[in-house]
Parts: structure tokens; C-alpha cells; sequence
């Protein structure tokens, strides 16, 4: 069923395209099909027995190159989540954008481009796969965001969000390489736990890939700006799916780095930091998604905290957290969205007084609200509990840490919580202006009522989750608690309710001040326009156009490529000549080679090249080899000839020799030469095996019935490749042809 | 393995890539020939010690067919490339007074965007 779903969002592109020609609306409802039969395949595979759905495409084997699939667990997770959201997001879109939008085929293809991307990624089972479907969200992400190209500050934004998380990528790469290597397999299940400085290296190189991705601090800058793309795709990639990318890296990967300490201490200390961060940011800005925003990196702060504690209850309420945020972070996304569309503002200033114009989407955004903050009855809260049972739960040092961080950062979300729903809903000067859109409101109240049904009939989402948690961690067998009754954790959850509704209150109730523009935005322009600066004067000096400096640098490349052939040569082995007629007709070879080299005259180079071929022919002969020295001299002959007929066009004696590059020229020239000699004697003094003299005899004899076995193997057992070379010969003499014929003209 | 071939291949293959590294293209052709010569010497060096003629039948011990075979190959592609590269010189000269390698025009013009800042 695999390629079947890959294959439907393909063909699903390439239809969202052409109907989206005709209407936006309707290349968003066929973008809507690939996702909808994915959500339908996924909810069933949850009924039947646990069986993982497998696919793999190779290509080649013996590398390990492959498209590999397989549909654990926490994957089915997260396709429900991201085809079911995407299925929502689809169909909001038709409402966001309006029955009057015009034709459309970029939106709705490239949005669905990303959605089956993000299937690719998650059900990944090889890196290769794995690093090439993370890239293709990169790409697709990148694409969304600058949606809106024309203006000057979305394409920047957009640029930023690539960079970044392309440079994430390349180290994620980087990672799964050295991971590759030492556990000397590229399936993802296979690969052991990594140790050592290879373990912390490849820790740390995977965890930069997943805090790009999932915008940790101090990567996150990108996160903000890329609300720069239409809501449904904040809502979608920004929020609900795409940001999990580096959390979900986070939990495949996290069993085999559980014996790298630097995986903990590196990753928590980056979530915890962008849990704190994130938050006050969200009580810092005024356009209401830009809150969203930053509530997102402070709730993927936890997230990635959670993941980076690694014990079976964190990694339980990781899971948990996961599948509760990716619902009421998309429901608030969405409202806003519809918002901004109906009442033509997003600033909170502006804002306020809606619970009375648009009640419904009210009551929607305040159930989403409040299982973002963790209260009760909502599946927010649960998985709110059991994240704070999880870091209760660590021993000394560890405990205090990881606690005081969680209660912090819970605080602080619920503050933004608090301010968000009374800015935005509570009192206030807001008017409506557009009518109400079925299509926007919809969406968002499923995802809503799917985390308060998700509290009422806590079978469904505890099978998920628990299921999604043994799997990656065989003791975490844990299940999601509706009423706690009054643990620890219950009354530091009341504690932090209390404490930041006051809090967000106190805060709401303050003047909104002007929004504080981002340092760290800045300074990553400032360094992608160093990269754009110093790239093409690198590529200058690279690429200036002359040929022979091009020559002399890859023959110095490959002269140094040739050093570690010192160490192989059998010295002693090797003999001064094979016969006495050697020496001499290496020196005539040689010393021709060298007059014709340095010769002024056209017409002597061309004999010293002839007297070159002539030696060579002799050689053939001395070595067993009649053909080739026939051969040989009938080419030198034929050469020779042209050479001559062909100078009564060019001048007699050779331009003049540019001085200041002879010197180099010349040793890079001689480094060359030792080069090759050195791998030539390396290769023939180490054979791999006999000839199979034999053989090629027989087949000569019995097959080809010749007995000159170079012409036999030529004309008879490898006739094919003389056929090519004939073509070779064929397409020379129809070049040299034309060549001729320009010539002639252009004199006429 | 025999010193005085693996001197002849380095000879070769030094003078050959010092002629391709020049501006006149009959130069680069003489370079290229040389280089031929010294691809067929490796192979044939590869193959294994000489021996008598690989005829069948008729000595116990015979050179390697294989690579006479790769090397006959090799002779008449770059007998090929030689006669079509003297074409080009003449068309060059004919075209341009001289048969000189010009820079390439293409990595000329990104050379010097970089340094006039107008185009790109």
C-alpha cells in the first residue's frame, strides 16, 4: 500500500496543478484526495492486528542504496496527524483563499508536495531515505513560505528558513554518515548504539540537524519569519507537522544515542532554552500569530527537552505532548487565520471583543486554548501531566533542573495562553467586516473537538500514543490518566494554572507596546549575505575561464592523490629492464618526446611526435604485441601526414611560450608524470589474479576460429565495442568534415 | 616490473601534460598523442611481464590478450581525437589569424560580475 500512497500524492501533484489552472478551489479539493485516502488507510491499520505495512525500493544493492519504508507505530502517528491535518488544511484553504480567488496551481501542488514529503520522512526506514524525504520538506517548506514572492521581506524570510534548515540538514547528513559507518548498515532499525567520540559527534551533528528543523534555540529565528507564508501553511508545516520533523528525529534516533551523554545535556539544554525563550517571545509580540509563533517554539522546546531526558515516562509524555499540540496548536493557527480574513488585522491592539462577533469560533479557540495551557478536560491537560510526572519523577540534581524548567515554561504558556484568548477575544474594539466562512470555521472546530474527545474517550489516543511509546522504549507502559486524583503532579499543575492566568492577565492588561524586531533575524541575513558575497568571488578565482590553469590544477590534484602509492611499491622487486633493447628505445621514446616538446617549429614537432610513434612500435614488438605495433604504425604514418598537410594552414614555428608560467608548468607537468609512474608501478607489481589465458585460447579457437587471439577478442568475442569504436571513427571523419567545409567558405 | 617502461610512461606523461598546458592548440594536440602513448604503455604494463605473441597454439607462455586488445582500442580513439583536434586548429586559425585557446567567455563574464557588481 506504500507506493500506492506515494504514488497517489504524485499523480494527486500533478492533478492539483491542472485543476488548479481552472480554479484554486478546485486544485485544493483534488490536493485533498491523496491525503484523505491516507487517513482512511491509517485509521484502519489501527483497528487490525499490529502488523507494519513495508516497502523497499532498490536501486543499488550492494550500497545499501535503496527506498526503504516501514509503518511502525509513532509513523502511523504521525500519518494520521499530518494527512488528517493536511485533509483539514486542504479545505480551510478553500475558504482562506475565497470563492473568488482566481486559478491557482502553485498553492495546492506545492502544499501537497510537502504533505507527501512529510509521509516519505516520517515512515523513512533507511538515512537515505530518511535524509532525502527531510530535505524535500526543506524544499517544499521553502516554497510555501515564499508563497508571496513579490514582496521583498517574504523572500528574505523564505530564504532564511532554507538556510537554515538546509544547513541543518547537511549536518543531520553528516551524522547519519558517521552513523553509517560504524554500525555498517544504512537501515534505520539496524544501526547500534553509537559510543565514543564517533557517538558524541554524530550526537551532536544529528541534534543540530533536528533543532534547525524543529527551531530550537539558537536556530529558531527562522520560525517567526516564516509567517510570512499564507496561515493554512503556518497552520500545516509551521506548527502541526513540519517543526515535529526534529522532534520525531529526535525520538527514532534517541535509542541509539541513549549512551551519548552529550545527546541529554547538548539537547535539553537547547530545549529548555527555547521553552523559556519561546515563551516570553510570545508575550513580547502583538500580531497575534507571531504569538502563535513563538508559543510553538517554546512548546517544541518541551518536546525536545522531553525527547533528550530519554527516560520511558518522558518519552511517553513526549509522545503524549506531540499528538496534543499538533491539534491545538493547528486549531489556534486556523482561527487566527479566519480572523485575520474577516476582521482584516492580526495586531492585538486592534483586536478584542470577538467572543460576541464570532461566538463559535470563540468557543473553538478557547477548548484549543486551554488544552494548550493544560487544563482540564482536555487532552492538553493529560499530556501536560504526564510530561510533569515524568520530570518529578528524575532523581537529584536532574529533578530539580528539568522540574523547575517545566513548571517555568508551563507558566509562561499559560500566560501567553491567557493573554492571547482575552487580547484577542475579550474586550476590545474589533469589527468584523467580512461575513462568516463555513469553510475556515469548520476545520478548526473538528481538530478542536478531536482534543476534548480525545479526554472523554481516552481509549483512542492512549492506544496511539501507548503503542508509539513501547515501541521506542520497551518500559514505557504507561497510559494516559483522565482524573489523577490529588498527586504531586495534579497540584503543581493547578499551581501553574493559577499562577500564569494571573500572570497573563497582569500582562494583557498592560499598554501593547510597539513589536521588537529580532536581533537573531538579522544577524542570520547578515550571514547568508556573507555566504551570497564571498560564493561567487570564490567561484571567480575557481572558475576564471583559462584551460590550461584548469589543466594544472587538477593535474596537481591528482599528483597528490598519488602519495599513498609510495608506501605500496615492492621496490626491490622491480627489474631495470625486461630486455636490453628496453633502455635504448626508452631513451629515443623519451628524448623524442622531449625535442618535440621544446622544438620551435611546427614541422619538427610533428617529426619528433612521428619518431615517438615509431619507438612505440618497436616497443610492441619487443613486448608480444605484433597487432598493436601494426598499428601503431600505420596511425604514427596517417598522423604524421595530416600533421604535415594540415600545417600548410597554421604558421611554421609555434607562438611565443608565456615565460612566467613555464616554471610552473613545467613541475606540475613532472609531478604529474611521477604521479602516474608511482600508480603504475603500484598497480602492476600487485595482480589480482591470473590471466585466464586459457580460456580466451579455447573461446578463440572454438567460438571466433581464429587463433590471433588480440584479433579474435576485437573482431568475434568484443565486436559490439569495435562496432562503437567504428561509430567513434565514423562521427571523427563526418566532424573533421564540416570543419574542412566552414574553412572553405570562409575563405570563398 | 621493468624501471626503463615505467621511466617511459612518466617521460611521456610529463612532456604530454607540460604540451597541454599550452596556448597554441597544436601544442595541446602533440600533448594529447603523447599522453596516448602513455595510457597504451600503462595498460599494457598492467597486463602483466612481455611474453611471446598471444597466438594460440603456439607458445606455452603468451603475453595477456586482454589489454592489447583495451590498447589497440585506445590507439585508434586517440588517433581519432588527434586528427580531429589538428581540425579544429586549422578552423581556428583560419577563423582567428591563430590557433590559440582562448579563455572561455561564460567563466569570463561570472569573473567579472563578481568584480563590476552589474550583472548576476
Amino acid at each position: 500500500m506504500i507506493p500506492v500512497l506515494l504514488a497517489a500524492h504524485l499523480a494527486g501533484i500533478v492533478g492539483a496543478s491542472v485543476a488548479g489552472y481552472r480554479s484554486a478551489r478546485a486544485g485544493l479539493l483534488v490536493a485533498s484526495i491523496p491525503p484523505a485516502i491516507t487517513t482512511i488507510w491509517a485509521l484502519g491499520q489501527l483497528n487490525s492486528a499490529p502488523q507494519q505495512a513495508f516497502y523497499e525500493l532498490h536501486w543499488v544493492q550492494g550500497l545499501g542504496l535503496s527506498l526503504r519504508f516501514s509503518v511502525d507505530e509513532l509513523a502511523l502517528l504521525m500519518t494520521i496527524l499530518v494527512s488528517g491535518i493536511g485533509v483539514l488544511v486542504f479545505f480551510y484553504s478553500t475558504g482562506y483563499f475565497g470563492s473568488t480567488a482566481g486559478p491557482d496551481a502553485r498553492f495546492p501542488s506545492s502544499l501537497l508536495a510537502f504533505s507527501g514529503s512529510m509521509l516519505g520522512l516520517v515512515w523513512a526506514d533507511s538515512v537515505w531515505t530518511l535524509f532525502i524525504f527531510w530535505e524535500f520538506t526543506s524544499i517544499t517548506s521553502f516554497l510555501l513560505v515564499g508563497y508571496k514572492h513579490v514582496e521583498d521581506s517574504v523572500r528574505i524570510a523564505a530564504r532564511r528558513a532554507l538556510m537554515i534548515t538546509g544547513a541543518g540538514g547537511l549536518s543531520l547528513l553528516a551524522g547519519l554518515l558517521l552513523l553509517v559507518r560504524e554500525s555498517n548498515t544504512t537501515i534505520l532499525d539496524q544501526i547500534s548504539p553509537a559510543t565514543g567520540t564517533v557517538g558524541t559527534v554524530a550526537a551532536v551533528l544529528v541534534l543540530i540537524g533536528a533543532a534547525t528543523k524543529s527551531a530550537q534555540v539558537p536556530f529558531h529565528v527562522w520560525l517567526p519569519g516564516a509567517m510570512a507564508a499564507p496561515t493554512p501553511v503556518s497552520a500545516y508545516l509551521h506548527s502541526a507537522t513540519m517543526v515535529k520533523a526534529g522532534v520525531f528525529l529526535m525520538a527514532v534516533m534517541g535509542p541509539i544515542f541513549a549512551n551519548a551523554a552529550v545527546w541529554k545535556t547538548v539537547g535539553a539544554a537547547c530545549g529548555i532554552a527555547s521553552m523559556l525563550w519561546g515563551g516570553i517571545g510570545a508575550l513580547r509580540h502583538r500580531d497575534a500569530k507571531l504569538m502563535l509563533a513563538w508559543g510553538t517554539v517554546s512548546q517544541l522546546g518541551l518536546l525536545v527537552t522531553l525527547f533528550a531526558i530519554g527516560s520511558p515516562k518522558a518519552v511517553f509524555a513526549g509522545i503524549a505532548l506531540l499528538l496534543a499540540h499538533a491539534l491545538f496548536k493547528a486549531t489556534l493557527f486556523l482561527v487566527v487565520g479566519e480572523i485575520d480574513i474577516r476582521t482584516g488585522t492580526r495586531d492585538i491592539a486592534e483586536l478584542g471583543g470577538l467572543w460576541r462577533a464570532m461566538p463559535l469560533t470563540c468557543a473553538v479557540a478557547t477548548a484549543a486554548g486551554l488544552s494548550m495551557a493544560g487544563a482540564p478536560p482536555l487532552l492538553g491537560f493529560m499530556a501536560k501531566e504526564a510530561a510533569l510526572e515524568a520530570v518529578l519523577g528524575l532523581a537529584g540534581a536532574e529533578q530539580l533542573v528539568f522540574s523547575c524548567a517545566v513548571i517555568l515554561g508551563s507558566v509562561l504558556t499559560v500566560a501567553y495562553t491567557t493573554r492571547f484568548l482575552i487580547t484577542v477575544f475579550g474586550p476590545g474594539p474589533a469589527t468584523v467586516v467580512s461575513p462568516p466562512r463555513l469553510a475556515m470555521t469548520a476545520p478548526a472546530a473538528v481538530l478542536s473537538i478531536a482534543g476534548i474527545a480525545g479526554y472523554i474517550f481516552v481509549a483512542a489516543p492512549n492506544r496511539l500514543v501507548s503503542n508509539a511509546a513501547i515501541e521506542l522504549n520497551a518500559a514505557a507502559t504507561y497510559s494516559l490518566i483522565a482524573w489523577p486524583g490529588l498527586k504531586t503532579a495534579f497540584v503543581v499543575s493547578l499551581a501553574i494554572l493559577l499562577v500564569g492566568s494571573l500572570l497573563g492577565l497582569a500582562i494583557s492588561r498592560q499598554r501593547v507596546r510597539p513589536t521588537p524586531g529580532s536581533q537573531g533575524a538579522d544577524w542570520a541575513d547578515a550571514a547568508i549575505d556573507g555566504i551570497l558575497t564571498v560564493a561567487p568571488s570564490l567561484t571567480a578565482r575557481i572558475q576564471h575561464g583559462s584551460l590550461p590553469v584548469y589543466v594544472v590544477t587538477m593535474t596537481a590534484m591528482a599528483a597528490l592523490a598519488t602519495i599513498p602509492f609510495l608506501s605500496e611499491i615492492p621496490y626491490l622487486q622491480l627489474d631495470l629492464w625486461n630486455s636490453l633493447i628496453e633502455p635504448f628505445l626508452a631513451i629515443v621514446i623519451v628524448g623524442s618526446a622531449i625535442a618535440g616538446t621544446f622544438v620551435g617549429s611546427r614541422l619538427g614537432a610533428a617529426l619528433a611526435l612521428g619518431a615517438v610513434g615509431l619507438g612505440m612500435s618497436a616497443l610492441f614488438v619487443s613486448y608480444g604485441a605484433p597487432d598493436l605495433a601494426l598499428t601503431q604504425l600505420l596511425v604514427e604514418t596517417i598522423i604524421v601526414v595530416a600533421f604535415v598537410l594540415g600545417l600548410g594552414r597554421l604558421r611554421q614555428s609555434f607562438p611565443p611560450v608565456d615565460t612566467t608560467w613555464k616554471a610552473a608548468r613545467i613541475v606540475i607537468a613532472g609531478a604529474g608524470g611521477i604521479g602516474v609512474t608511482l600508480a603504475i608501478a603500484a598497480a602492476s607489481t600487485s595482480p589480482t589474479g591470473t590471466p585466464p589465458l586459457a580460456d580466451v585460447s579455447e573461446q578463440a579457437v572454438e567460438e571466433g576460429g581464429g587463433k590471433n587471439l588480440v584479433n579474435v577478442i576485437l573482431t568475434d568475442l568484443r565486436a559490439l565495442d569495435t562496432l562503437g569504436e567504428v561509430v567513434v571513427l565514423a562521427t571523427v571523419a563526418i566532424g573533421i568534415l564540416a570543419l574542412a567545409r566552414i574553412n572553405q567558405t570562409e575563405v570563398a | 616490473m621493468s624501471i626503463a617502461l615505467l621511466l617511459t610512461v612518466g617521460g611521456l606523461t610529463t612532456t604530454g601534460l607540460y604540451l597541454i598546458t599550452a596556448r597554441s592548440l597544436s601544442r595541446i594536440i602533440l600533448g594529447f598523442s603523447l599522453l596516448g602513448h602513455a595510457a597504451v604503455l600503462s595498460l599494457l604494463i598492467a597486463g602483466g611481464s612481455p611474453r611471446a605473441a598471444p597466438i594460440a597454439g603456439t607458445a606455452e607462455q603468451m603475453s595477456n590478450p586482454v589489454p592489447q586488445a583495451l590498447a589497440l582500442t585506445a590507439i585508434v580513439i586517440s588517433f581519432g581525437l588527434t586528427l580531429f583536434l589538428l581540425a579544429l586548429a586549422g578552423r581556428q586559425q583560419t577563423l582567428s589569424g591563430d590557433d590559440l585557446v582562448e579563455d572561455d567567455l561564460e567563466d569570463g563574464r561570472i569573473a567579472n560580475a563578481q568584480s563590476s557588481e552589474e550583472d548576476l
